[in-house]
């Protein structure tokens, strides 16, 4: 019983984390039709702030609410400078941002070396229910998941400002007609998405610690995810994280680590390849 | 002009160089195409006297290079015909280089097969399998896959095939399998060093004129007609994805022939050889050198790998970064690559088909 809880919880936390990385990719894939290739490195780079506020002796929960606004400002100029000129072309838009995440990448592992560092939690211990133990960071990561999907959702539902970046994603001459300007409308949702990819680079750094291939490790997750889920809504993508990184913690209990692994993405494009339009289909939220 | 051009396309109807001199009248590049002859033949040349003489002016360590580089543009080439010519981003080329040296190397080490006439067959075929397997269920089928959904896809059995090449204790998990045998020619081992600069250079050859045979084909025509624009060719009753599978499973078995080479010449294999990181080094070649152009490919891979050969002494830990600037660079105001220097659009399109020159050439005459 204790067991099978401390699986469930494993599970649980680690979807939380793929839905969290999935969240930025999901939204810029969704509303603007860019697979973003350095969302990896916008992830790399939140944790990278938070270990640098870390390593000066700050507290790291600074670093860790600096993050998302350091990378979506960033983000914000990274679209008005390079990402702007890839909208016609999807495939380009890919090779383009791999190039960009290719140069943060290697910007980061200038900066940290080949090391993995380590930064601790900021909430530390256990949460003990009873004979069990859970991780008080990973409740925490699952708690700020739980939220920051609320709260997205609640962004893009209930404001103006989801409604016109909804309106900019369903007709682009025709929310330019209607006063709204796209341009800025590409450039936040751009700079929404890569904060977000910061708030959980931020947040997963203690759990995985800080090496330059860490965004790498959950891109391809990531665009498996949004792909199963279907791209052109915010749902979409987050139901296709919550199943990805459920499937690729349970797998590992009952079968092979190495077949569970392989298993996911083969499953994954099966299932795109037989319903390209993902888990959640039409537009909406 | 269009009504000028539409009128010079119906006066030669079923004229295959027609075509592409209609496409290139709208690029306005008439002035090229009288004043610049044929320059690709020029580059072409040069590049094969110089690549000829590299050992004999090199030091031997840095013909173990040039051998590298070689067998690494024969699998840009492999790239190159499937998203230069087809429009087919392959994220992936890597899975069927690695494959193909895995296999050749398993060959080596489980049965003592190191014959040269057995291997590089052994691993053309399986880069082709493999390639016919992922392309044929990406690509195939009822609904079109979308341009998103292949490269991602692709890209994703790179991943999973490094991820099982890690785990899997047979493949040798994270360390690959070491010490393979070198190739043999009924007693004679082919070790580093100029023969066997002279055999991948042989092989770079005669596929790089299979290639350029492939493209300016009936066959290379309806792939470039595909690139530009796929539902035009699909309305001509081409079936689109069996052409797509085709070129797919030919860059395979080229990518194929290329990993057994480097299997044999390295002496190794280990997981990266499959994995994301070889596949988005081809892409970064091809980008480079022009993609659409055969020698492109080849020129984009020497420079990358010479480049970076150079640079790694002193600058190894800026090298990569200056990379992407120089991708970022390319992507952004070169996209035909570093070759559209000096070649231009007309020559880049070229004309099809075995009596397309002629037939230029007397439509030239009789134009005055």
């Amino acid at each position: 019983m204790a067991n099978a809880f401390v699986a469930a919880f494993e599970i649980l936390s680690f979807g939380a984390i793929i839905v969290l990385i999935v969240l930025g990719l999901g939204i810029i894939a969704s509303m603007m039709g860019i697979f973003n290739f350095a969302q990896g490195e916008f992830v790399l780079l939140g944790a990278y702030i938070t270990y640098l506020a870390y390593a000066k002796g700050m507290p790291i929960w600074t670093g860790m609410v600096a993050a998302p606004f350091v990378v979506g400002a960033l983000g914000f100029v990274l679209e008005a400078l390079i990402i702007r000129r890839f909208y016609a072309a999807p495939i380009v838009a890919m090779l383009g941002t791999y190039a960009l995440g290719l140069i943060i990448r290697e910007s980061v592992r200038g900066l940290i070396g080949g090391f993995y560092l380590t930064v601790p939690e900021p909430i530390g211990g256990s949460i003990d229910l009873g004979a069990m133990h859970i991780s008080a960071w990973r409740f925490t990561i699952i708690v700020i998941t739980l939220l920051v999907m609320a709260g997205c959702y609640l962004l893009l539902s209930r404001t103006s400002f989801g409604l016109r970046m909804r309106a900019t994603l369903e007709n682009p001459s025709l929310a330019r007609a209607s006063g709204i300007s796209t341009p800025l409308m590409y450039g936040a949702t751009f700079a929404f998405g890569s904060a977000l990819a910061g708030l959980a680079g931020a947040l997963i750094v203690p759990v995985f610690s800080l090496y330059a291939d860490l965004g790498l490790r959950f891109l391809i997750q990531g665009f498996v995810a949004v792909m199963v889920g279907g791209v052109g809504s915010f749902i979409g993508p987050v139901a296709g994280a919550g199943v990805i990184g459920t499937l690729s913690a349970a797998l590992p209990w009952v079968m092979a680590p190495v077949v569970a692994d392989v298993l996911v993405f083969v499953l994954a494009i099966v299932f795109i390849k037989f319903r390209p339009q993902g888990l959640i289909a039409g537009k909406g939220v | 002009m269009p009504n000028s051009m539409g009128a010079v396309k119906q006066a030669i109807p079923a004229e295959i160089g027609g075509e592409a001199d209609a496409v290139m009248g709208s690029s306005g590049a008439a002035a090229q195409a009288v004043a610049g002859r044929k320059i690709l033949p020029i580059v072409e040349g040069v590049v094969l006297v110089a690549a000829l003489l590299v050992p004999l002016v090199l030091q031997d360590y840095l013909t173990v290079f040039a051998t590298r580089v070689i067998i690494l543009a024969l699998f840009a080439l492999s790239f190159d015909l499937v998203w230069g010519y087809a429009g087919i981003m392959s994220f992936g080329q890597a899975l069927f280089f690695g494959s193909a040296g895995y296999g050749v190397a398993l060959l080596a080490r489980d049965l003592d097969i190191t014959n040269i006439f057995l291997v590089l067959p052994a691993g053309t075929l399986i880069g082709l399998t493999f390639a016919l397997l992922l392309g044929g269920f990406l690509l195939l089928g009822r609904h079109p896959s979308s341009v998103i959904f292949v490269s991602l896809g692709t890209l994703t059995g790179s991943y999973a095939a490094d991820r099982l090449a890690r785990g899997w204790y047979y493949l040798g998990g994270q360390n690959g399998i070491p010490s393979i045998a070198p190739m043999t020619l009924s007693g004679y081992e082919f070790s580093e060093g100029p023969p066997f600069y002279y055999l991948v250079l042989g092989i770079l050859v005669v596929v790089y004129l299979l290639c350029r045979f492939l493209v300016r084909s009936q066959f290379g025509l309806a792939l470039a007609g595909l690139r530009e624009n796929e539902q035009r060719i699909a309305f001509f009753g081409y079936k689109v994805q069996h052409l797509k599978a085709i070129i797919f499973a030919i860059g395979g078995a080229v990518a194929g022939l290329a990993g057994s080479l480097y299997a044999f010449h390295e002496g190794f294999v280990w997981p990266n050889m499959v994995g994301v990181v070889v596949s988005t080094q081809v892409v970064l070649y091809v980008l480079f050198g022009g993609s659409g152009t055969l020698i492109g490919a080849v020129i984009g891979a020497v420079i990358v790998e010479g480049v970076s050969f150079w640079l790694s002494d002193n600058y190894r830990d800026i090298w990569p970064i200056i990379l992407g600037l120089l991708l970022l660079l390319v992507i952004l105001f070169r996209p035909l690559g570093l070759i559209s220097f000096v070649l231009g659009e007309r020559e880049r399109v070229g004309s099809f088909g075995a009596k397309a020159k002629q037939k230029v050439k007397e439509k030239r005459n009789a134009a005055p």
